[in-house]
């Protein structure tokens, strides 16, 4: 075996102009990957952490309160009680929070606009001070009631600073509007599309807004230690929550905001859970994450098959240089099995060595782009919430990938080496003349 | 045994009933014009294709019987070859080469393949060399290193199919001195075709083809007179 990955390393080397472009080919398409691979990932993870600070848990326990059919609002009543069993049940918990959250009209001298609204208590979450960047003022300012944390494209368009006010106007519960005056504690940067539509004012305000009671919240926002858990923790707590007297709504993957309509034409009055989980939260912009990968896809497919063309082509154009010593090796006692071999070695030392250099090269591009800092369009910023490029390589999905495009390179070179080992001796010898 | 070739529509016979015996250790040369049917002769006794009748029997067996592994089988044991243009892998070292049989083999290890593959070179002159590429040798050297290839696995039959053809004069004079010495040597029988009256004056007994047909055996110094005279 060793002398047929000879044969093979040699036989490459010997046709070095022919090996150079095949090989650069499928470096060239194995780095894409890693890059394309990397900018998914980077993407998924930028979305995880931005999305798992400003807009929901890993996991979340959420749901609608109705006071009459029609009327729900997205509130959990007795919440401490549903904490103390979440802590109980989910011992895969890193740290759990509750937010009060709702949708809003923020109103300044010269302009409005409609945002969600974010209920936090800033001490009690390690994670947000991770995520935001504060331009102006402190996140610390939310401890004072009747502040808020807008973002800076926000602030720009309600033309406020810190230290001014804005009035926040929603509809309570009951029905009735409510107002509250808040001042502007702290200004952050952008992340993405989320602060389009998300402020954030301490817990104690929004309740005052909303006219919630003490132990009502918005929804509880589970931390796993581990993230690969989030399916068995939310499918564990259906099953506990359900057990422990309450209502829990039938699974629907979508944000809590796109499922009014849907609750508000069920008959029911009263409390309901809903379990959601962070891909749910921001289901509505996953699908640039399934675009990404749709596109990644497609690009590699077309380019693979014209690779195995390539392999294929040059291995054709092997076979018929080498059909002499085919013909000689039969003769001195080569099984087809063995030539069969010898030519697939050659693709799969070519898939190797070109797959390895490529992977090696799309690192270097990867880690390039994220030392280099890259700005990304506003356009771009909304989608994968962060201003910069941020590609995330998985030594695991590198490893993939090569072998994947390997074994590509390999199956395709079966057929041609199939037809040379199937060949016979006095054909191949023949063929010489 | 006859060997037909169909070329489309055409039915052209290379073999038109040949039957001979060689024994073991026999030094043997087939004579004949181009297309007489003497590498068509070569490729049935050594296996690598089928008569179109009659039976070709190999140290004992009936090829017609066996499957093409068993048949490949055979000629790795058996059998060894020596080809008018070496036929060497290109990629490979003199060494390598010559120890690729014994690889596929797989009865000796590293360090008796070694010092077989060392003592063959030693013999055809070329230990030396061992390291070299084919394209760094002549084409004698070339040839010497087909030789030394073709016995390495210590096959019963050797069959050489114009050995000489591609050489100079004493170049190929050298290999035939070669072979015959290693037919003595060794008691390897050898069959070789060849057309050149001076090659075939070292063989113990020649087959005479013309078209597809055997004309006599003759000894050699028959058959020199015979190519003399320009008799079929």
């Amino acid at each position: 075996m060793l002398q047929l990955f000879l044969i093979a390393f040699r036989n490459l080397g010997t046709h070095r102009r022919r090996t150079l472009l095949l090989g650069g080919a499928i470096a060239g398409v194995t780095a894409l990957l890693v890059v394309l691979m990397g900018l998914s990932t980077g993407m998924k993870d930028t979305m995880l952490r931005s999305a798992t600070t400003l807009a929901t848990g890993h996991v979340n326990v959420g749901g609608f309160y109705k006071v009459t059919a029609g009327q729900s609002a997205p509130v959990v009543t007795g919440y401490p009680k549903i904490i103390e069993q979440v802590r109980k049940d989910v011992p895969e918990l890193d740290y759990v929070v509750q937010r009060g959250r709702g949708w809003v009209k923020v109103v300044s001298e010269v302009a409005s606009a409609q945002v969600g609204l974010g209920g936090i208590d800033v001490e009690a979450e390690p994670g947000i001070r991770k995520v935001l960047q504060m331009k102006e003022g402190s996140l610390d300012g939310l401890k004072e009631p009747d502040t808020v944390l807008l973002f800076e494209k926000q602030a720009k368009r309600l033309e406020v600073k810190v230290g001014d006010t804005v009035t926040l106007s929603a509809p309570t519960m009951r029905g009735t509007n409510n107002t509250v005056d808040v001042r502007v504690a702290a200004i952050a940067a952008n992340v993405g599309l989320m602060s389009d539509f998300n402020i954030f004012v301490p817990n104690s305000t929004l309740r005052s807004l909303y006219q919630l009671k003490d132990d009502t919240t918005g929804a509880i926002y589970l931390y796993l230690k581990d993230v690969s858990q989030v399916p068995a923790v939310q499918a564990r707590l259906r099953q506990t929550l359900a057990a422990a007297g309450h209502e829990v709504m039938d699974n629907d993957p979508r944000a809590f905001w796109m499922k009014f309509e849907v609750v508000n034409r069920e008959g029911w009055t009263g409390q309901k859970l809903d379990i959601t989980n962070w891909e749910d939260e921001i289901s509505f912009i996953n699908w640039t994450l399934t675009a990404l990968n749709g596109l990644t896809g497609v690009l590699i497919f077309v380019l693979l098959v014209i690779i195995c063309v390539g392999i294929m082509n040059t291995l054709w154009i092997a076979i018929r240089e080498r059909t002499r010593e085919i013909g000689t090796l039969r003769a001195i006692g080569m099984q087809r099995t063995r030539v069969l071999a010898m030519f697939v070695f050659e693709a799969l030392t070519l898939g190797l060595l070109g797959t390895l250099a490529g992977a090696l090269f799309g690192l270097v591009v990867c880690l390039s782009i994220n030392a280099a800092d890259v700005a990304v369009p506003e356009v771009v910023a909304v989608f994968i919430m962060s201003e910069k490029l941020n590609l995330a390589v998985n030594p695991g999905s590198v490893v993939g990938a090569m072998l994947f495009i390997t074994a590509c390179t390999t199956a395709i070179s079966l057929i041609p080496s199939f037809l040379a080992a199937r060949m016979k001796p006095v054909t191949a010898m023949h063929h010489i003349g | 045994m006859t060997k037909d070739y169909t070329l489309g529509k055409v039915v052209v016979p290379a073999l038109r009933g040949v039957d001979l015996q060689v024994h073991p250790g026999e030094f043997i040369s087939i004579a004949g014009p181009s297309g007489s049917g003497k590498t068509t002769l070569l490729n049935l006794i050594g296996c690598v294709d089928t008569a179109t009748t009659g039976v070709v029997s190999v140290a004992g067996q009936d090829t017609k019987l066996l499957s093409e592994r068993q048949l490949t089988h055979l000629r790795l044991h058996t059998i060894g070859f020596i080809f008018q243009s070496f036929n060497l892998v290109s990629v490979l070292t003199v060494f390598q080469n010559v120890e690729f049989p014994l690889l596929l083999q797989r009865k000796l290890d590293k360090a008796q393949r070694r010092e077989r593959v060392m003592q063959l070179l030693e013999q055809v002159g070329l230990a030396n060399h061992a390291k070299h590429r084919p394209n760094e040798l002549s084409g004698g050297q070339r040839q010497r290193v087909a030789v030394a290839r073709a016995l390495v696995t210590r096959p019963q039959l050797v069959l050489a199919d114009e050995p000489t053809a591609n050489l100079d004069s004493v170049t190929g004079q050298h290999i035939i001195d070669l072979m015959k010495e290693l037919n003595q040597k060794e008691g390897t029988t050898f069959i070789f075709s060849t057309h050149d009256a001076k090659v075939m004056n070292h063989a113990n007994a020649v087959w005479r083809l013309a078209d597809g047909k055997i004309l006599d055996r003759l000894s050699a110094s028959e058959a020199q007179r015979a190519m003399a005279s320009g008799s079929h």
